[in-house]
């Protein structure tokens, strides 16, 4: 009798030290910059250069990382260092909108795939398309209000700033359920 | 049998009394004010959030709920949700730009020399009034208004949003105007042109205290535009002893500078790739 006491407290114990493990591990995941993949193929009028084809998809998957965090976090500080004018603002607004209703926004991102449409004679902005696969949970405190799994587009403009390049509009396009 | 059934209706009936679900028209024009339908009954909080915005508002569910046309300006992916006390529902909706009615206009260079051919681009990024990009193809005007000189024009349709193109700067200098127009909206932006290289440069000598006084006449590009002040002439002074070369900027349109010359020498002057007039002097007691 004592035996199966001492054995059903172990599977408890067990159980939340899996559930503790288990929790530490999204967390990490969460945490991992998204990939991304960049297509070039279709891109006009300037051909792109070897160092800008790396920086691009490195840069918009940074951008995606601290967005998700500043979303989850409501920490709209984070924005800082990928987004810019109408896509900084933006976010910022949701991000203080959900401060004041009391809510999150959590993605579980499962990678983009970037298209490049256009890039300015010039080289001073990109438009790209983003087919991206997220998963996303609305929170209001604790609670889930909604969790679906979305295909999104979105069109981005990117233009290049002092030592990266950075999000300057993001517009979602269309979605559907996987 | 007939109890069951009568329970089982019942039951039924009473399932749909209660069990709340939300109604979202599936896409919207941004700027459009919508109702979201609900059914069910008793208290429920409902969410709407934007790209742009969350907001949360007690509801009765069943009830009609207005949503004003400022909470859907921004294009984009939209949740609706209501929350009762029998659990979640939520709807997605879609917000499109509404007409094209605004743009970015980008132009490079800001200076740029005259008659230099598709030597100024010009992109305009296509926005509806909320500044959403509009993704449907529409009509961009591009125009060059120089000074003096008739507008030219070139038409272009934006695809996905950009239109651009390459134009000849004019064939005078100063500040020209470059315009993007579409519908009713048009963005102006100025680029300074400036002189092309110099042409015909021509150098004049005559004797100074310690030597000669060489100066160029106005320097002037073909078109007759005079070349701006700061621009770089070299004189070269070759004699006996060897070749000396000066960089002079163009002050008040001219480049002037006093050489020392003992015996005789051969000056000759450039500006860039251009080179002018050559002059054998002879200096010295």
């Amino acid at each position: 009798m004592k035996a199966l006491r001492y054995s059903s407290l172990l599977i408890i114990v067990a159980i939340l030290l899996l559930s503790v493990v288990a929790y530490h591990l999204r967390a990490a995941a969460d945490n991992e910059v998204p990939r991304v993949q960049l297509n070039t193929d279709n891109i006009a009028p300037r051909p792109i250069e070897d160092l800008t084809s790396k920086s691009v998809p490195r840069d918009y998957a940074l951008a995606w990382q601290t967005l998700e965090q500043a979303l989850e976090e409501n920490q709209t500080g984070l924005l800082d260092g990928y987004f810019t004018g109408f896509a900084k603002q933006d976010f910022t607004q949701r991000i203080n909108s959900q401060l004041k209703s009391g809510l999150h926004t959590r993605y579980t991102d499962r990678g983009h795939k970037l298209e490049a449409l256009f890039y300015s004679p010039t080289g001073d902005v990109m438009e790209l398309r983003d087919h991206a696969q997220l998963d996303m949970q609305i929170l209001d405190g604790g609670k889930v209000i909604y969790d679906e799994p979305m295909n999104a587009e979105f069109t981005v403009l990117m233009t290049p700033g002092a030592d990266r390049w950075l999000v300057r509009q993001i517009q979602a396009t269309s979605g559907e359920k996987p | 049998m007939r109890a069951v059934i009568i329970a089982a209706m019942m039951c039924f009936s009473g399932v749909s009394a209660v069990a709340s679900e939300i109604h979202a028209p599936a896409q919207v024009t941004a700027g459009t004010a919508i109702t979201i339908r609900t059914s069910g009954s008793g208290d429920a909080t409902f969410y709407l959030v934007g790209p742009a915005s969350a907001s949360k508002t007690k509801v009765q569910a069943g009830s009609n709920i207005p949503i004003d046309s400022d909470q859907l300006e921004d294009a984009g992916r939209y949740v609706a949700a209501l929350c009762a006390s029998d659990g979640c529902t939520a709807a997605n909706f879609f917000v499109k730009p509404a007409a094209a009615n605004k743009l970015s206009f980008l132009v490079h260079p800001s200076r740029v020399p005259v008659g230099t051919p598709q030597g100024i681009t010009a992109v305009a990024i296509v926005h509806d009034s909320f500044r959403n990009i509009v993704l449907q193809p529409s009509p961009v005007t591009f125009s060059i208004m120089a000074k003096n000189e008739k507008s030219v024009s070139a038409a272009r349709t934006s695809e996905n949003g950009v239109a651009w193109v390459r134009l000849t700067s004019a064939k005078k200098g100063g500040p020209t105007r470059l315009g993007a127009a579409i519908g009713h909206a048009d963005e102006i932006r100025v680029v300074q042109q400036v002189a092309a290289d110099a042409c015909n440069l021509r150098i004049k000598a005559s004797r100074a205290k310690r030597g000669f006084l060489v100066e160029t006449e106005p320097v002037h590009d073909c078109g007759g535009n005079p070349v701006p002040d700061g621009t770089v002439v070299s004189f070269t002074e070759s004699d006996a002893a060897g070749k000396t070369t000066v960089d002079v900027p163009i002050k008040r349109g001219v480049a002037k500078i006093e050489m020392p010359i003992d015996g005789s020498a051969k000056i000759t002057v450039a500006s860039g790739v251009v080179t002018g007039n050559e002059l054998e002097v002879t200096g010295g007691q």
